[in-house]
């Protein structure tokens, strides 16, 4: 919270020099996202939404699939117009692209990153120190969030079952390791089978559910860690005829995930804020210009967690990504 | 002498600036077995894939069954009923005889008025057999894959395949390469076989007793040219070796007098 | 002089008989003996028995797209070729499928007809790729490796432009088709019975007591299956599939029209493969660019398991089913046993590389020989 209290000065104080701001060169931000997904799409309304209320300028390249060699030469080009003060970025890796964004530094252009960052994302004390700021939220700590999440809607006791996509992947290795940490922790009374991986494949993510109701008829309920395995394990639990008895956790309030909860699929869903995040780093970026110091070096944008009770409550639905 | 099945004239073959095959003249009779003599590289190859539709001839002509023929494509002259057994035996060893014999002219049950069609395996066993039966070649069985059967028996499979689609003239590239003494003298058989049922066989090789054994008539090829043809009778193994070599050539009288 | 030839396999000892024999069957019996052990060490680990009418659907489901994708692939690796688009395929048709039912149903057509618009436009779409691989094969002369990587990446394009953003969704509810089933067995309660085609109505709490038996997806298979079996091994069709991949050579000199055979080969793989994207967008009630991806790899195991040789000419549609039941069942059984998910990995790959050493250890016991001098 006390991050939350901190990014606030610091968008009070970006507001109130914004005119100032103005009066000199207009700014020019170059937005460039991680991939071509409703996550990042969201995230560039958030970014176009307040272009529009501080009046800076905002030109956005975005790479057709994740990877260095795709995102790189987009970021050599946005460097090499000359006529951009900042980049907001999301680096498709932690290592490989210090460099390229070291050279955009290095031309006088500052960096912000947004959902991912650069070397451990300590920007005050890490081995990266040129970016401004990094605005995301944690996988790990959305693994917790989850996990609470899913033992209030199974009334805290019984067997829950955690379902993954590949190993070694670190944005779903700390969703397990966050929710498999808070479930050992703070609800003794939930016993956690898994990690079983489904190799990104709906029927594997199926047949491996449908085993573990087998053997654990009492499951209670299953976080999918993206959208193949909770429809996957949705899929085993229905042809079980436990729908509505084993609650079903997933990450990301994309469109399919959002539609999967009202036909009753998926029973909750984590929402990241990348609207939030988008919005945030361009603030940032107007009070840096405005002469603002204090700017934090990393601001955590937190999580909500839809269900059938909130997604038409404005306070939540705003972060469905769309 | 009856007319001849094969009619070769003048037929001339160059790959760029290479003449393989110079104006060679040839003729194959009903119920013979002809000799195709040379050594490597003497054009006996390039002249009978002519022949077989592999290859086009820049010069000449070919007449078969009084006719005169172009071959296209290999298929061409199969249809005709031109049938060359080539020495890795174009067959499909993972097959077994009757898929071979009929490979590419199955014999199909129709239903629905030809919409569905299946294999009639039971005709093709039963029509192999018999096609078996008038070579005298006997197999166990006809539904095991060719390849556990030994390089002889292969041969006479390509050979019972050639008969039993009527074969009007037979072409067999080396047929006892890499075969043992017994199974060379059952090849050589199975052709002695064939000539009595009047399909004539053109023997392409550099295995002098073979021609012996069974050709009526031979040819010899040097570096692209007819050198010499003769009654099998009336030469000896010492006479050809030396048209193989070129040290003979009955086109040149003069060089035959040089030993 | 009486020509005869001793048949290949009598000419060998009877311990080496009786080891060609083992090697024919030892799909069947690997596949058997895994299932003895789990139905042995399932209640051993915890408290459920592996044989039981779910278990047994459950993994007839799973089965459904490894199936599909290596059914097409047995065609073509037996035809001595190999199709590396297929997942790609299976994910370009589950976006076209998804995409069909979507429009015509919005157009106003009842659920069920564009459920069939869905099967045609994917399975189609499907063969159309396959059709083109075919084509630059056998007409063009590239290598099916090559041809086939590249469609992949093509396809792949093609379904995550159409798709928009990889899932396509806004379909009606479709997962009835997916999920229902021919028969249903109710366990106990007031209900319990078998039930042809329309389940009891049963009180939500009874529903764990209900069974799905025979699920459409799974008849479908079971349908496509037999149609490709009758072809492979009935049809001069799949007799030409198999000489062409014995030796292309002696079918193109048999007058074997192979160019024609391999686009048809190639189209077909396409076509099944296109049919599994159909299924899982019936499945899962959303058509997804990426789906099929993760499952070339199965696929392909499968096949290979199931004995289909890699060097071509010889293989059986059977097998490539048993195949693909041994990685099933191998995936339950573990995931029921509770063993650590890398262990999973490790054993499937183990049973991938001694299926093709039992593959090659059968040559070595025939004794193939070129020659025949021996004789």
């Amino acid at each position: 919270m006390k991050k939350s209290a901190l990014f606030a000065a610091a968008a009070v104080a970006a507001l109130a020099l914004a005119g100032t701001a103005q009066a000199q060169d207009k700014i020019k931000i170059g937005f460039l996202p991680g991939t071509v997904d409703p996550f990042y799409q969201n995230m560039q309304r958030g970014v176009e939404q307040a272009a529009k209320d501080l009046g800076v300028d905002v030109v956005t390249q975005i790479p057709q699939s994740w990877g260095v060699e795709q995102e790189t030469p987009l970021l050599n080009a946005l460097v090499a117009r000359g006529d951009l003060n900042y980049i907001i970025s999301a680096p498709v890796d932690t290592t490989q692209m210090v460099a390229p964004f070291q050279a955009a530094n290095d031309a006088g252009i500052k960096i912000i990153t947004v959902d991912t960052f650069l070397g451990d994302g300590d920007y005050a004390n890490g081995p990266v120190k040129f970016p401004l700021s990094f605005l995301g939220s944690n996988n790990e700590e959305g693994g917790r969030v989850i996990a609470d999440g899913l033992a209030k809607a199974i009334g805290d006791k019984g067997t829950v079952y955690l379902i993954s996509t590949n190993p070694n992947v670190s944005s779903v290795g700390a969703r397990e390791k966050g929710f498999a940490e808070e479930m050992k922790a703070n609800h003794p009374n939930i016993t956690v089978i898994g990690p079983d991986y489904d190799l990104d494949d709906q029927a594997k993510a199926t047949q491996m559910t449908a085993a573990v109701i087998e053997q654990h008829p009492d499951l209670a309920g299953v976080f999918g860690t993206n959208v193949f395995s909770a429809q996957g394990a949705a899929a085993a639990v229905t042809n079980a005829g436990l729908a509505g008895k084993v609650a079903i956790a997933t990450w990301d309030a994309s469109a399919a995930n959002m539609e999967n909860l009202d036909k009753g699929i998926v029973s909750q869903v984590l929402a990241q804020k990348p609207f939030d995040m988008g919005y945030l780093a361009v603030e940032f970026a107007v009070a840096d210009a405005a002469g603002v110091t204090s700017i934090p070096k990393h601001v955590e944008t937190g999580f909500a967690v839809l269900d059938k009770s909130n997604e038409n409550d404005p306070n939540f639905s705003r972060f469905i990504y769309k | 002498m009856s007319d001849p099945v094969l009619s070769i004239r003048r037929l001339t073959k160059r790959f760029g600036g290479l003449t393989a095959v110079k104006s060679v003249s040839w003729e194959v009779y009903p119920g013979e077995v002809v000799a195709l003599l040379g050594d490597n590289g003497a054009g006996k190859s390039t002249l009978i894939k002519c022949v077989a539709g592999v290859h086009q001839p820049d010069e000449g002509e070919i007449f078969f069954a009084g006719k005169q023929v172009h071959f296209a494509r290999p298929i061409d002259s199969r249809s005709a009923g031109i049938e060359t057994i080539y020495q890795d035996l174009a067959l499909a060893n993972n097959l077994d005889v009757a898929a071979n014999i009929f490979l590419g002219r199955e014999k199909k049950h129709r239903y629905l008025g030809g919409l569905v069609k299946t294999l009639d395996e039971r005709a093709m066993r039963a029509e192999s057999q018999t096609a078996l039966d008038t070579l005298e070649i006997h197999f166990p069985t006809l539904t095991q894959p060719i390849e556990s059967l030994s390089g002889g028996m292969r041969q006479a499979v390509a050979i019972a395949r050639a008969v039993y689609w009527k074969a009007r003239l037979m072409i067999m590239d080396e047929p006892t390469n890499n075969l043992g003494v017994p199974e060379q003298q059952k090849v050589l058989d199975l052709i002695r076989r064939l000539r009595d049922q009047g399909v004539p066989v053109i023997l392409i090789t550099h295995t002098l007793p073979d021609v012996f054994a069974v050709a009526d008539r031979l040819m010899v090829m040097h570096r692209g040219r007819k050198v010499t043809e003769k009654r099998t009778a009336d030469t000896s193994t010492e006479e050809l070796v030396g048209y193989m070599v070129g040290a003979r050539d009955d086109t040149r009288p003069a060089a035959a007098a040089v030993p | 002089m009486q020509i005869a030839a001793a048949d290949g396999a009598a000419r060998l000892p009877p311990g080496k008989r009786l080891l060609l024999a083992l090697s024919d069957l030892w799909a069947w019996l690997f596949l058997a003996v895994m299932v003895l052990f789990f139905v042995v060490a399932v209640p051993i680990v915890g408290s459920a028995t592996f044989v039981t009418v779910r278990n047994s659907q459950n993994i007839l489901v799973a089965i459904v797209p490894i199936v599909l994708l290596g059914l097409g692939q047995t065609f073509v690796i037996i035809s001595a070729g190999i199709d590396l688009s297929v997942g790609w395929v299976m994910s370009l048709a589950s976006v076209l499928s998804a995409l069909a039912i979507r429009g015509a149903f919005n157009a106003g057509w009842p659920v069920w007809l564009a459920v069939v618009a869905g099967f045609f436009a994917g399975t189609l779409g499907g063969a159309v790729v396959g059709f083109i691989n075919g084509v630059i094969i056998a007409k063009l002369k590239v290598p099916a490796f090559i041809v086939t990587l590249g469609s992949s990446f093509i396809v792949r394009g093609v379904a995550l432009l159409w798709s928009e953003n990889t899932t396509v969704i806004g379909l009606p509810d479709i997962r009835a088709y997916g999920n229902e089933s021919v028969f249903y067995s109710v366990r106990g309660g007031d209900h319990a019975g078998f039930y042809f085609l329309h389940p009891p109505p049963l009180a939500t709490n009874e529903l764990r007591q209900l069974d799905r038996i025979l699920q459409w997806p799974v008849v479908v298979t079971i349908v496509v299956v037999a149609i490709i079996m009758f072809v492979l091994h009935r049809t001069q069709f799949g007799r030409h599939t198999y000489a062409i991949g014995g030796n292309l050579e002696a079918a193109r000199r048999a007058g074997i029209p192979v160019d024609r055979r391999i686009i048809a080969i190639y189209a077909l793989s396409a076509a099944t493969a296109g049919i599994a994207g159909f299924l899982s967008t019936l499945q899962y009630g959303a058509g997804s660019a990426v789906i099929g991806d993760p499952l070339l790899l199965s696929s392909i195991a499968a096949v290979i398991i199931g004995g289909v040789s890699l060097f071509g000419g010889a293989g059986t549609i059977i097998g490539t089913v048993i195949g693909s039941l041994i990685i099933a069942v191998l995936t339950t059984g573990l995931v029921m046993m509770s063993v650590p998910a890398f262990w999973q990995f490790i054993v499937v790959g183990v049973v991938v590389i001694v299926a093709v050493l039992i593959d090659q250890s059968r040559d070595l016991i025939v004794g193939r020989n070129e020659s025949g001098a021996e004789t």
